[in-house]
Parts: structure tokens; C-alpha cells; sequence
């Protein structure tokens, strides 16, 4: 009788750190989800930031000029719902503006058009990152232990994006 | 941008002595971090404690263990956890790199003890096994940890996916390009010659392919001759060799990395027909960076990194009359042989090590964001204190 209440008290013991561990697993990955966002956030902007100031350079003509403040403004400005097409947009109007200016300009430009490719790299390595942890993250908590203990809390599911065109 | 100092902490899962592909990228990418003037520590199983560059730790003797059709020199164990994790609490490290923290060795103990920016590099590509179903609950967790993940060619990503279900980002491996460009003519291998750097004796380096097709090169070329440099015993393998092609044959031993750039310069050829287990190819690029018209297996690797033979030719893997087809018409073919060599060394400059080293740098600075140091993950501290540490 007592052996047998040791070994129900040993299991509980033992599911109640697995369940333990799986909060800490799943806090680490929505503490990652946001910290990956931020990061990405802030690199969209600057983006957006640089396409207004080449709109106004003189690497872009009218129309493309247009164009790019439009697309720029869409992307700062869109809910995070429609946040990854609006920057898709950008990323489309930014790659026909490339596309086209060939090296004719002056120092200013060019440093503008290679802080725009640094930029361009490290957003895509920021949005593998974040595309990644938002998918680990929706991934664990379809676990049946997470959801039948609530383990996620109050956490909201973390939004999926597309950004079809900046994928690796 | 003001350039801040960062420590970083490296961890090589296989023995340091032994020469490998790992190892020269993990001592070449220290030495890179370095020169830029980063703080380096590399952590890495040693049999021997003497002769080590500075940045280098010992976690210990390896152990040899068959791993995935090959030996391995890995480490693990205790007394080796110890000191992984030792080696975190006093780095104060900034970042940790793991390199292959996929297999049993320390990369994957301190991503166990590890919590913080930690980016893994994923070397190996292997075929889908049925083991990794087993042994996937155990490692998922852990891998989960590793904030970015890096693999070093496609071949190795689409492992990751397959094994483990995660995506990452492609770095390929680096190579000194430009210096490798800067080969000079040797007359001693020049002419219609075929060169082959690597392990000469391991089947899956495939010379034993070329041995079968040279009896049909030479009717089409008939004075070819075979180069071959690296570590290995040359009688041994030429008594497996029929003995009229023997006298084609000439062995350099282990070559030193200027002799290495001439010896691509110079030769007709370069000849790699690896049967598989290559993940990236790295002799490859270099074979290209130093202007070498090149002949390849099909593998996928291979195929990937030469452009689906636009900066080289493939022939179907393991038949040796498709290699001997590919070889005596490249070396008939002088002009086919002089583009591949031009647009190689051109192609080849994105696998310089300058290249490479700022891309790596990127995913480090991104993983570095908003999590601050590497610091012994609060989960095991439970563990411990309960196991009596």
C-alpha cells in the first residue's frame, strides 16, 4: 500500500516536471517570437526609412519616385495583419528601382544603395529567424499536454507571416 | 556603425588533431573573428594538449566511435559535460557557436547547458535514417534552443528539414579564394595531367572510379597522368591498382597551402569523383578559385555547387566510363577547358573567406539582439543541485 502511493507520488512528481519543462520550453520560444519580431520590426523601418530617402535622390525618377513613397508609407503604416504584403510591396518597387539604376551616381547614392543591400541581408536573415520561431512556436503548442494545461497562459498565438519575395 | 568588441565562444565537436573539414572552417573562421578583433574561444576535444593555437581549450580526449558510415572523434561523457559547461560560466561569452550540435559530442552539451544567442552550424548532409525517429524527441528540444541556425549548403539544409523540422539559413563554407587565385605555373604537373587532392585510400573519395576508367582515357589520351595529394599510403593503394597503369600514378604526400594553389593551377584537370557523403565540396571551390577545370560526380552537392555543370563537368557517380567520356574530352578540348577555368575562378570569389566571415557575422548580430549573454540554462540548475553537484 505504501509502495504503491510512493510510486503514484513518484509519477505525479515526474509529469509535474515534464510539465514544468515544457512551460520553460514554450516561454523561451514566445520570448523569442517577440525579441525576433522587434529586431525584424526595427529593420522593415529602417528600410521604409532609406526607400523615402532614395524616393527623394536622385536615383529615382518621378514615377518610380511616386511609387517608392507610396509603397513605403503602405508599409509603415499597415496593421500586422497586412504588414507582409505591404512589405512585399516595398521589396518589389525597391527591386525594380535596382534593376534599372546602373552605377551613374554620386558618392551619396551609391552609400545610400549599399546601406540598402547591408540592410537587405540582414532582413533576410532576420525574417528566416522569426519565420522560424513563430512556426516552432505554433508547432508546440498544438501539443496536447500544452493546451490541456493551459500552458501557454494568456500568450496570444503568434501571427504567421508570408514575405514572399525576401525568402532565402 | 561603432564597432563593438563581442566574445565568442566556438565549440568543435570532433578532435582538433585530426585534420577534417570542420576544423579548418572553425580554425579558419577563428582566425578571422580575431584579425577583426573579437574576443575567441574555441572549445574542442584535444588527444593532445601541446602544440594548440591560444584560442583553443581542450575538453578532453576523444573517443572513436563509428558514426555514420565513418570513424568519428567525438566526446562526451560526465567529465567532458563538466567542463563544457565550466568553460560557459567562465567565458562570459557574448555568443556561442555549435558546430554539429546535432551529434552526440560537446556542441551538443553546451547547447544543453547553454541559454542565450547560440547559433548552430550544420555541417553534414545525410540520407533520411529511420534512427532519427528514435532519437528525435530527445535531441528537438535541445536543438530548439539555437536562436539561428546556419547550414553550409543545400544538401545539409534539406537534411535539418528532413530530420528535424527546421529551416536555416545557407552560409556556404569559406575558402582563402583569393590567395588560392594567385598560383603560379608548374611545369612538373602541367600538360595532361588529372589532379586529385584528399584521403586517397577512403572508398567514398572514389579514385578507385578513375582507376577503372583510365584504361579508356588513355586510348583516347595517351599520355595521361595521375597526380595525387594527401594523406594516405601510396603502396598499399597502388597494389590495388592493375599494374600496366601504376607507373601513371605519382604521389605528392600531404602538399602545403602554396603548394596546394600551384597544384590546382597547374594541372589539366581536377578530378573529384566522391561516391557521396560530401555535404558542400570544399576542395571543390577551391579547385575553382585557383583556376582549375574540374570533373565531378553528380552527387547533389556537387551538382549544386558547380551550377548544375555550368562551372564544371558531372558525370553520373560510380561509372567510370561516363568519367572517362567527361575527362578525355575536356583534355581535347582546350578551349571548353580555358572558359571553365576563367569562369571558375571568377565564381569561386563568393566562397572567400572575407565573403562568408560577414555573413556569419550578420547571423551572429541577429541573434545577439535583445537576449544578452550566454549564461548556464536555469532549467538544469534544478537538475543539478538535485543530482548533489
Amino acid at each position: 500500500m505504501n509502495f504503491k502511493a510512493l510510486v503514484i507520488l513518484f509519477l505525479v512528481a515526474l509529469f509535474a516536471w515534464y510539465l514544468s519543462f515544457l512551460a520553460t520550453r514554450l516561454d523561451r520560444l514566445h520570448h523569442r517570437v517577440e525579441t525576433s519580431w522587434a529586431n525584424l520590426d526595427g529593420l522593415l523601418q529602417r528600410r521604409a526609412a532609406i526607400a523615402i530617402e532614395i524616393a527623394r535622390s536622385e536615383i529615382a525618377d518621378p514615377a518610380s519616385s511616386l511609387l517608392l513613397t507610396f509603397a513605403a508609407h503602405q508599409a509603415r503604416e499597415a496593421s500586422v495583419k497586412d504588414r507582409s504584403q505591404a512589405e512585399t510591396g516595398l521589396t518589389g518597387a525597391l527591386g525594380i528601382l535596382l534593376e534599372t539604376s546602373e552605377t551613374m551616381h554620386g558618392a551619396i547614392e551609391q552609400d545610400l544603395l549599399r546601406e540598402l543591400s547591408e540592410l537587405n541581408e540582414k532582413i533576410k536573415v532576420a525574417i528566416s529567424l522569426h519565420v522560424e520561431s513563430v512556426n516552432r512556436t505554433i508547432l508546440i503548442r498544438s501539443k496536447w499536454t500544452i493546451r490541456t494545461f493551459r500552458l501557454a497562459g494568456r500568450a496570444p498565438l503568434p501571427v504567421t507571416y508570408e514575405f514572399e519575395a525576401d525568402v532565402l | 556603425m561603432t564597432f563593438e568588441r563581442k566574445r565568442i565562444g566556438i565549440v568543435c565537436p570532433y578532435g582538433w588533431d585530426t585534420p577534417g573539414g570542420v576544423q579548418a572552417h572553425i580554425a579558419d573562421l577563428a582566425t578571422y573573428l580575431i584579425s577583426q578583433g573579437h574576443y575567441v574561444s574555441v572549445l574542442a576535444p584535444t588527444s593532445d594538449e601541446e602544440n594548440l593555437p591560444d584560442y583553443v581549450v581542450s575538453a578532453g580526449k576523444p573517443i572513436s566511435i563509428p558514426y555514420n558510415g565513418a570513424v568519428a572523434r567525438i566526446l562526451f561523457g560526465p567529465i567532458a559535460f563538466a567542463r563544457v559547461r565550466n568553460w560557459i560560466a567562465q567565458g562570459d561569452f557574448d555568443l556561442l557557436h555549435l558546430h554539429e550540435p546535432a551529434i552526440p559530442s560537446i556542441a551538443l552539451l553546451a547547447c544543453f547547458a547553454a541559454e542565450g544567442p547560440l547559433v548552430g552550424t550544420f555541417h553534414a548532409s545525410a540520407k533520411r535514417q529511420k534512427a532519427i525517429f528514435a532519437i528525435g524527441p530527445i535531441l528537438e528540444p535541445v536543438i530548439e534552443k539555437l536562436t539561428a541556425r546556419i547550414a553550409v549548403s543545400e544538401a545539409a539544409r534539406e537534411t535539418l528539414t528532413e530530420h528535424l523540422e527546421t529551416d536555416a539559413v545557407v552560409v556556404p563554407n569559406g575558402i582563402y579564394a583569393r590567395r588560392l587565385a594567385l598560383g603560379a605555373m608548374n611545369e612538373q604537373w602541367s600538360g595532361n595531367s588529372i589532379g586529385f587532392i584528399g584521403r586517397f585510400q577512403e572508398p567514398r573519395k572514389g579514385l578507385m572510379v578513375l582507376v577503372d576508367a583510365l584504361p579508356a582515357i588513355i586510348k583516347e589520351v595517351p599520355d595521361v597522368r595521375i597526380v595525387v595529394a594527401g594523406p594516405g599510403d601510396s603502396d598499399e593503394f597502388l597494389q590495388g591498382v592493375p599494374s600496366h597503369l601504376r607507373t601513371r600514378f605519382t604521389f605528392l604526400g600531404r602538399i602545403s597551402e602554396e603548394e596546394k594553389a600551384d597544384f590546382l593551377h597547374s594541372i589539366g584537370v581536377y578530378v573529384a569523383p566522391n561516391t557521396g557523403g560530401e555535404s558542400f565540396g570544399i576542395i571543390l571551390a577551391e579547385a575553382l578559385a585557383a583556376g582549375a577545370a574540374v570533373v565531378a560526380s553528380d552527387i547533389p552537392a556537387f551538382q549544386a555547387l558547380l551550377g548544375n555543370g555550368k562551372y564544371g563537368e558531372l558525370f553520373t557517380s560510380e561509372d567510370s566510363a561516363s568519367l572517362a567520356g567527361s575527362i578525355s574530352q575536356l583534355l581535347k578540348d582546350g578551349q571548353r577547358r580555358n572558359q571553365l577555368k576563367i569562369d571558375g575562378k571568377i565564381y569561386a570569389q563568393y566562397f572567400d573567406w572575407d565573403e562568408v566571415a560577414t555573413r556569419i557575422y550578420d547571423v551572429y548580430e541577429m541573434a545577439m539582439v535583445g537576449l544578452g549573454k550566454v549564461t548556464l540554462s536555469s532549467e538544469n540548475r534544478g537538475w543539478n543541485k538535485f543530482l548533489g553537484k
